[in-house]
């Protein structure tokens, strides 16, 4: 699985949880904090993502993750690993 | 002295209408929303119809920056918070248009305790083979209390706020705890919410284990299912609904020039000392006899009933009996009426939704029929037939009663006398 189709289905995600960022173009730079999330919202995106990419980790590791581009690299390496 | 205690607002989403001036429109017709199916394991119920929750608030045509925080808070939400938030926002807005510059010091009752175990069990079904992927929004969702902190969130109240239960009586309970909030003037308005019960199959089988639960001889015909005081009855129907009251002080709703739709003239409640399920004749009379005396009346001066009546056996016999002891021979001149005929029992939010029953048909001046009213258990008590009638309802009583062995009557009343 490449990092543009993980990218994909974080941000799909993450649209989900907050539908007004339907029509909002989503930069890998920014994190789901800029982007309005709260802590029990990131922390769906992670678990949603986590299910549909079929892998586990605890929810620490992504704790200091401060970016969609780092947390992208970081389940790639996870669905790949 | 205690402050009168007035209704500005009420908000009602039921399986026969969605929103107050609906609801109203389906008690005058005497609509049934009781259907059968199998496909939600819910069986014989009054099912409420599916809703978008952005569409329905796109509907109320809600102002900013109420909207907007409404969607927020709600769209993910489970099925009872979302009809708790849709009732009191029609509620709010009906006293208060879109201002919510008095809700910082309002307070919200949220009626009912393990209000969504149906919504447990479907997320224990969808995440059986992967709890470790559950949603972290489940430990927001799961409490009681997410209904206190979404509708806090949304309208920006601040005062106090809780949830309260008393099985089947939590609506009267949460009404009876809103009145005191105003009467004790700790609030001047109070949100009083009865929020959905969301069960799943597995409650219900259990209801219907107990006796308690019909809808099995009557499932070719869910019309039929629900008979409150009818010989022929079998059991209460589970009802989907929720309803919302603003309670507010007299004085308040006065100095603004509010539209009052009635006042909460008096409330009570108490135990039999018993936990088990079967209703008391003593502990229903007592109740309505505390009520009234809390509102300063004598039961000569009621002249309507929404009766508990749940068509349930042992439970429409025991309201009876009580009836008869509180009003005496008047019992035959008391317009007694079971909304639950019309909704099914909707358990923790009955309590609510009947009081707005009862204002809606005092404002309308108008009696619902009992449906399926055909054999009635008892000769002499005044049952509405199976037509709606006029009727000038000066005060009322709503009865509401749970396992356990929890009482409670609530008395409305049309005028708000000198208080």
């Amino acid at each position: 699985m490449t990092k543009s189709e993980i990218f994909a289905v974080v941000t799909g995600n993450l649209r989900e949880i907050l539908p007004e960022l339907e029509s909002v173009s989503i930069d890998p730079q920014q994190s789901m904090r800029d982007l309005g999330a709260n802590s029990v919202d990131r922390a769906d995106v992670v678990l949603q993502s986590m299910e549909r990419l079929n892998v586990t980790f605890p929810l620490i590791e992504v704790a200091k993750i401060e970016n969609l581009q780092g947390l992208v690299d970081f389940l790639h390496a996870k669905v790949n690993g | 002295m205690p402050a009168a205690v007035a209704v500005t607002g009420l908000g009602v989403l039921t399986s026969i209408g969605r929103g107050s001036e609906a609801f109203a429109a389906a008690l005058r017709r005497g609509a049934c929303g009781i259907t059968a199916s199998n496909a939600d394991g819910l069986g014989v119920a009054g099912r409420l119809p599916p809703f978008d929750l952005g569409t329905t608030l796109a509907d109320m045509r809600l102002p900013e920056p109420l909207l907007g925080r409404a969607l927020k808070a709600g769209r993910r939400a489970p099925l009872s918070q979302q009809a708790s938030l849709l009732t009191a926002l029609e509620a709010w807005t009906q006293a208060f248009g879109g201002n919510t510059t008095g809700a910082a010091a309002a307070s919200i009752i949220v009626a009912g305790n393990n209000v969504a175990p149906g919504y447990s069990y479907r997320m224990r079904e969808k995440y059986a083979d992967n709890f470790g992927v559950v949603p972290a929004s489940y430990a927001l969702h799961f409490l009681d209390t997410d209904q206190v902190g979404i509708l806090s969130e949304v309208l920006g109240i601040r005062g106090e706020g809780f949830t309260i239960g008393g099985a089947s009586a939590s609506g009267n309970m949460g009404i009876l705890q809103a009145w005191r909030q105003i009467r004790y003037g700790i609030a001047d308005v109070c949100v009083v919410v009865g929020a959905l019960t969301d069960l799943s199959p597995l409650e219900l089988q259990a209801f219907r284990n107990t006796g308690a639960l019909g809808g099995t001889r009557y499932a070719a015909q869910p019309e039929e299912a629900c008979r409150p005081f009818d010989r022929d009855r079998e059991g209460f129907i589970y009802g989907q609904g929720s309803a919302c009251l603003i309670l507010e002080s007299a004085a308040s709703a006065r100095a603004r020039g509010a539209r009052v739709l009635g006042y909460v003239a008096g409330a009570a409640t108490c135990l039999d000392a018993n936990r088990l399920s079967n209703p008391s004749v003593e502990g229903e009379a007592r109740a309505m006899r505390l009520a009234l005396e809390q509102a300063g009346l004598l039961p000569d001066a009621v002249n309507y009933v929404n009766a508990h009546a749940t068509s349930s056996l042992a439970g429409d016999e025991v309201e009876v009996k009580a009836l008869q002891e509180v009003f005496g021979p008047r019992v035959s001149r008391v317009a007694i009426n079971a909304t639950k005929g019309l909704t099914g029992h909707c358990l923790h939010a009955a309590g609510v939704v009947e009081a707005a029953a009862t204002l809606l048909q005092m404002n309308g001046r108008f009696l619902h029929p009992n449906r399926n009213l055909r054999k009635p258990i008892e000769q002499t008590c005044g049952f509405a037939g199976e037509s709606t009638r006029d009727l000038d309802i000066q005060a009322a009583l709503s009865n509401s009663f749970g396992f356990g062995g929890i009482n409670t009557a609530v008395v409305l009343t049309k005028s708000g006398g000198s208080m």
